[in-house]
């Protein structure tokens, strides 16, 4: 039996956020191993124990083990934590600033903890004090049949516990079917940035229910509610949703993601607590660990990148193309953002392509260009190589433009034109309105 | 005099294996020479390259291609020009392997149906549309650092010595080639990137390339690379194979008036020429 105990830090005055607070902690802690117990809910300290014995081999070893749970429970807020052989005594330990209880024989480590740090002995206290007793070891070495008819029968069951002399009993905690978790913020948060650092500890709590229920998590919702103390508040608060193209449960990257879109928030009052719930839940199977190292692990796929990038500059602004069936340069490549392009574009079969030479850049509108004797010029003149290729039609193709109906028509000869500057062009001629024609620079064989 | 005698006494008993005495003076045993780097030999320290596609432009460069593992700075007079020209043979190979290119920030909009032509599809290119400086930068540093997209062309004009060191220090985890397309003025200040390369046009069909840094001796002259823009060799003609003729013998033509000196005759001239 391993057993691990964490202390909840600073607990609050009202029991109801005690006990969320202690849920939530034992939510997170369910990833570790299936037995995780709640100490003496009701109380002003309660205490989160799990026995891990089983998973140690699973998680590394032990020392990787504790490394882990020191680390993350640190994230938490949790600063003591105490391992002993039975879960009594590692409340008692962490109670006591003991974390491991493993060092020295169990009953040298008790004995010397002073009689608070058993709840049951605790409530004694006052009757031992006047005995003498200032540790749990004089306890102990009361007689044992006086001990029994003096005090009730918990102090002793208690003890014994404790040292491992009786079986414990536990009420596992189970897992919740949704994740909600809230967080009271220790002072007034005014920047939404800074929500980041509370938040963080929820997106560590809603990983570890996660993993334990072996899913990912594709939408989140970060909630705030402004301090009820603000008059000028705007509202009642705001909420912000958050997705991920495929499920994840990946601390850092959903931690980034929410900095992203944090960094767009303008808090209108300062914010008192947050709520974090998991949306959309999907089951997810995390990669194998391997024996030998790989070597794709080294990065994170590009799919998180672009996520994190489209998170900063808009989606709009990371894009993939997609080739339409139309005879006309504008309109032949369209782009498309990633979330639209990614499902679909795995299966669709690559559309037909016009068979004339098409540049590799185009330029966003085409560009007039000056004429000397009907001949173009940009960068100097322009010798025309190949050409007419004339393109024409798109009446169909309407379009509507400040309530004025129109119609994408054009009727164009193309050329390819070279000038010793700027290359291989695709220009094009077309007739103006008054009777009058004009050279156009529409893109670069680059 | 003194040493000459006193070496054919030593000869003998030290190397008793006729083989390596009959070596001329200047010859090292093959062993030897293997394991020696001399200084106008290109450098080894290049772990992985993308072959450029070109046998000439693979000699010239350490390890025999574009370095993986590195950023390449590809200068120009003028941005989007040629790039793809001299970089689609390498991303052909990417883009075979079913890796992503993606470019940052190109200064005109990129046109699928020309890339695919030359060998790039829609399923492995990603724009991004990052228009600042700063940008370009975090997009550029973001994507070297995941080490995620089979190659990478970012268009950093205005980025700074020190930013392109930044990214030079990042890329050497990122497995794919990283290629900055920077204007021809950045070729005269001090540059992290361990290749540089000047890109300029030729006219017929070609492209100029002097290495302006490399690990190795200083690269002199130009490389002609003979380049044809997709989709562009089934247009061309015999007439066409030469476009520099062409615009000399136009110019030429278009000289005549001036060298002559006749008002009379400059009028109806240019006319002519232009119904062509």
């Amino acid at each position: 039996m391993l057993w691990v105990a964490l202390l909840l830090d600073s607990p609050c005055r009202d029991a109801s956020l005690r006990i969320e607070a202690a849920s939530g902690l034992a939510a997170w802690a369910l990833q570790f191993s299936p037995r995780v117990a709640i100490t003496e809910p009701l109380s002003a300290t309660p205490a989160v124990v799990m026995e891990v014995a089983a998973s140690v081999r699973l998680f590394g070893g032990k020392r990787k083990l504790a490394e882990r749970v020191r680390q993350e429970s640190g994230d938490l807020g949790i600063t003591q934590l105490a391992w002993s052989p039975t879960s009594l005594a590692s409340v008692a330990l962490a109670r006591g600033g003991v974390s491991n209880g493993l060092a020295e024989p169990l009953e040298q480590l008790l004995d010397r903890l002073p009689i608070q740090t058993v709840s049951a002995v605790a409530a004694h206290q006052q009757t031992l004090a006047r005995l003498g007793c200032q540790t749990l070891g004089q306890v102990r070495a009361l007689p044992r049949g006086g001990l029994s008819r003096r005090f009730d029968a918990q102090l002793l069951a208690a003890l014994d516990q404790a040292y491992g002399l009786r079986p414990e009993v536990h009420e596992w905690v189970t897992l919740p079917d949704t994740f909600c978790g809230r967080l009271e913020l220790m002072n007034r948060v005014d920047l939404a940035p800074a929500l980041l650092f509370a938040a963080r500890r929820l997106l560590v709590q809603m990983s570890g229910w996660l993993a334990a229920r072996q899913c990912g998590v594709s939408a989140f919702t970060l909630r705030w509610r402004h301090d009820s103390l603000w008059a000028r508040a705007p509202g009642d608060g705001g909420e912000l949703t958050i997705r991920t193209a495929q499920p994840t449960r990946d601390i850092e990257h959903l931690t980034r993601l929410l900095a992203e879109h944090l960094a767009k928030v303008n808090l209108g009052a300062p914010v008192g607590d947050i709520a974090l719930e998991a949306v959309e839940v999907h089951h997810f199977e995390d990669q194998n660990l391997s024996l030998l190292p790989d070597a794709n692990q080294t990065g994170e796929s590009l799919a998180l990148v672009l996520e994190r990038i489209a998170a900063r500059l808009g989606p709009e602004r990371v894009l993939r193309p997609r080739v339409v069936e139309d005879h006309r340069g504008e309109w032949m490549c369209q782009w498309q953002t990633c979330e639209q392009a990614l499902p679909g574009a795995q299966r669709r079969t690559l559309g037909r392509l016009v068979d004339i030479p098409q540049p590799t850049f185009m330029l966003p509108e085409p560009l007039r260009l000056a004429t000397r004797g009907h001949r173009p010029l940009y960068q100097g003149e322009l010798q025309l190589l190949a050409g007419p290729h004339r393109v024409e039609g798109g009446w169909w193709d309407r379009m509507e433009e400040e309530g004025q109906a129109s119609t994408r028509n054009v009727m164009r000869d193309y050329w390819v034109a070279l000038n010793e500057h700027s290359g291989l062009m695709w220009i094009f001629q077309t007739r103006l309105a008054d009777d009058e024609t004009a050279w156009f620079l529409h893109g670069h064989f680059a | 005099m003194f040493a000459d005698v006193d070496w054919q006494d030593l000869a003998p008993s030290q190397t008793p294996s006729t083989a390596k005495a009959t070596l001329p003076p200047g010859e090292l045993p093959p062993e030897v020479a293997a394991a020696l780097w001399r200084g106008n030999e290109l450098g080894s320290s290049v772990t992985q390259v993308v072959s450029t596609g070109w046998v000439e432009l693979d000699k010239e460069l350490p390890g025999g291609g574009w370095p993986c593992h590195a950023i390449t700075e590809v200068l120009q007079p003028q941005p989007s020009i040629a790039e793809w020209r001299l970089l689609m043979p390498a991303l052909k190979a990417i883009v075979a392997a079913n890796k992503m290119v993606v470019i940052v920030g190109p200064a005109k909009h990129p046109h699928l149906p020309g890339l695919r032509r030359m060998g790039l599809d829609e399923r492995h290119l990603v724009w991004i549309q990052a228009d600042t400086p700063a940008q370009r930068l975090w997009v550029t540093e973001q994507l070297v650092k995941s080490n995620a997209c089979g190659a990478l062309i970012a268009w950093l004009p205005q980025a700074r010595q020190e930013q392109i060191r930044r990214l030079q220090i990042c890329s050497q985890i990122c497995d794919g080639p990283v290629f900055l397309c920077r204007p021809a003025a950045a070729q005269h200040e001090a540059s992290a990137a361990p290749l540089r390369v000047e890109l300029r046009l030729d006219l017929d069909w070609a492209l100029r390339l002097h290495v302006l840094k490399r690990r190795g001796p200083v690269h002199e002259g130009a490389l002609r690379l003979p380049s044809i823009p997709g989709g562009l060799e089934s247009i061309i003609t015999p007439r066409l194979a030469q476009p520099s003729v062409l615009i000399s013998s136009r110019q030429e033509r278009q000289a005549i008036p001036d060298v002559v000196g006749g008002t009379a005759s400059r009028q109806p001239l240019p006319r002519r020429i232009a119904a062509h």
